[in-house]
């Protein structure tokens, strides 16, 4: 404790005399007297330092996203229109976002569920300490993988003329990719799982690393069993962490673009792939659709971060 | 009865995790197994060299190489004198600076660029046309990240003090930045400088899109004539991925264990909000 009080202490003394110190560094290079006495009394004097940051994020995050929005809302004569927000209503559009969202809500909750219990099992194994490095270090690996690289490796595993499936076909004579093609949605969703489980279970271990083993001795002492112990305490703790890690599973699919490109040749039915086609141009160049798509991709993901930094709040506050 | 249940269970997380190893590791075999060997011949790096001596592969690794050192050069540039101005003279804009820094948190990259495309390809045409416009991109992708790693890494020491006692011994802001606060970054520069490699390297949707030729184009390009090759050059970028982030990962569970000694909850590190876009 006292280390860190005395290093407490050491910054606010320091904080009083670092102004005027680096008033004097300033000093040499600085504009003239007055004029420095004016520019120290503007309330805005400390974001001098800042303007390059918030110019860089200004120009090549926030411009971009306004684009979006502005285009989506103006037709190709710069008149104000509704027309494109409403095309993604319409059939087609439509049933992009809906697949999209079904995609990224059945590998959330698939993932999230398989997810918890790897993230359960490496955080209460103890005996073979070995399996659970491996699996904590392929975890972090896992979560990571995804793109271009994952969608050939599963390419080469079981698609048409994949290793795992010419070796079943040899094996039994049944073709896997009659029942099971690598570019429809459950094909997607398998290749999505590889990358969402571990992400999942590096997300919640920290929170499931923190429940106290005096939790379940008190409560098993109190008579409750392992099903009420796991019901009225641990779900009611670790909801929000589990919720939030779905919700970030959620945006992740949802957002994704080359590991599906890759996977379907460009023909799955995904809302990042169309917005793809406008960009390259494979449809009949219509920006302010594709900006009014890319703008709904942003409102959905946008809701969903919130809702999770809500929620994450809630975990960090019962953790402490 | 105690200890012979705590016994079966450990039995079902061992057969929970072996299960999990095996499914993940299953794809992989089999990619390099497909990649690495043709029918009848066993062993060989045939396709692989066949598929990369024709074309530009070289180029195009030199080229993602690049981008990732620009991309590392570039985030640090702008963070670390940002950084360092918010902790010593503009605290009270600390929470602004970094809920700027995760927006791109919400912002897909296919939407990104059709902003981009949007925004500079009728104002700047020059712009988007370069290659090397995709770094300002790559380092707002990575910003989430790159922040949090670096502002860990200034909490990390007692920053203020330090910056005062240099002052006081007479350095100069340059030198105090390069001999007392970037060896203290150290560890924090090391991951964000990973993180950007491992980020640019696989990135795929900005260059594909602004129509720029990097690995993972390159890689979708060979796909289509060359699975085998494909598949063998995807094992190889996964390993590489492997190395870079088990030595990110290795040393993110090092300073966990440190922390749990004195906290029973683990700590949150900068691990678990990292993902790279797919």
């Amino acid at each position: 404790m006292s280390p860190a009080s005395n290093l407490l202490l050491l910054e606010s003394a320091a904080g009083d005399v670092a102004p005027t110190t680096s008033q004097a560094g300033r000093a040499q290079a600085g504009p003239p007297a007055e004029a420095r006495s004016v520019i120290s009394r503007l309330p805005g004097r400390d974001l001098i330092g800042l303007i390059p940051y918030f110019a860089f994020i200004a120009v090549f995050l926030l411009l971009p996203i306004l684009a979006n929005v502005w285009t989506s809302v103006h037709d190709n004569t710069g008149g104000w229109t509704l027309d494109s927000l409403k095309k993604i209503g319409t059939e087609q559009y439509l049933s992009a976002f809906l697949n999209t969202m079904a995609l990224s809500a059945v590998t959330a909750l698939l993932g999230g569920a398989l997810g918890l219990l790897v993230a359960w099992a490496l955080a209460t194994l103890e005996r073979p300490r070995w399996l659970k490095s491996v699996m904590l270090s392929f975890s972090v690996v896992a979560s990571q993988l995804g793109g271009i690289p994952l969608a050939f490796a599963f390419i080469a595993a079981i698609g048409s003329q994949g290793m795992i499936t010419i070796a079943v076909s040899d094996a039994t004579g049944w073709d896997l990719t009659d029942a099971f093609a690598l570019s429809s949605f459950w094909g997607l969703v398998v290749v999505y799982l590889y990358f969402q489980v571990p992400l999942m279970a590096i997300l919640v271990l920290p929170a499931i690393m923190g429940i106290r083993r005096e939790w379940s001795e008190s409560a098993r002492s109190l008579g409750a069993g392992r099903l009420r112990y796991l019901v009225q305490i641990m779900l009611p703790i670790l909801s929000p962490a589990i919720g939030g890690a779905i919700l970030l599973l959620f945006a992740n699919s949802f957002s994704a673009f080359a590991t599906a490109y890759a996977v379907s040749g460009g023909g799955a039915n995904l809302i990042p792939i169309l917005i793809g086609f406008f960009i390259s141009g494979n449809v009949l160049s219509d920006q302010s659709l594709g900006a009014a798509l890319a703008t709904g991709m942003m409102v959905v993901i946008t809701l969903a971060m919130l809702l999770r930094h809500l929620l994450v709040r809630r975990t960090t506050r019962w953790l402490k | 009865m105690s200890r012979a249940s705590t016994g079966s269970r450990s039995i079902v997380q061992i057969l929970v995790l072996a299960t999990a190893g095996v499914l993940f590791a299953l794809p992989l075999i089999a990619a390099a197994s497909f990649g690495f060997t043709l029918p009848e011949q066993g062993f060989t790096l045939q396709p692989l060299l066949e598929a990369v001596a024709d074309s530009g592969f070289a180029a195009q690794v030199l080229q993602s190489l690049i981008l990732a050192l620009l991309t590392t050069v570039a985030s640090f540039a702008l963070l670390i004198p940002t950084l360092v101005w918010l902790h010593l003279r503009a605290p009270r804009w600390l929470p602004l600076a970094e809920a700027l820094s995760v927006i791109p948190f919400v912002v897909p990259a296919v939407a990104l660029v059709n902003g981009a495309n949007l925004a500079f390809r009728l104002t700047v045409p020059g712009f988007i046309t370069s290659v090397y416009s995709l770094v300002p991109f790559y380092v707002i992708l990575t910003m989430p990240l790159v922040y949090r790693a670096l502002d860990a890494g200034m909490r990390s020491f007692p920053l203020r003090t330090l910056y005062t006692a240099a002052t006081s011994l007479g350095s100069g802001p340059v030198r105090t930045l390069f001999s007392i606060i970037l060896p203290n970054l150290r560890a924090a520069l090391v991951t964000a400088a990973l993180l950007c490699f491992t980020l640019v390297l696989g990135e795929y949707v900005l260059a594909t899109l602004l129509l720029h030729s990097t690995f993972p184009v390159f890689l979708v390009q060979i796909g289509q004539d060359h699975p085998r090759a494909a598949a063998a050059l995807s094992v190889i970028t996964i390993l590489c991925t492997w190395l870079l982030l088990s030595a990110f990962s290795g040393r993110g569970l090092a300073r966990r264990r440190r922390a749990a000694a004195h906290t029973p909850a683990t700590q949150p590190s900068v691990l678990p909000d990292v993902r790279t876009p797919v």
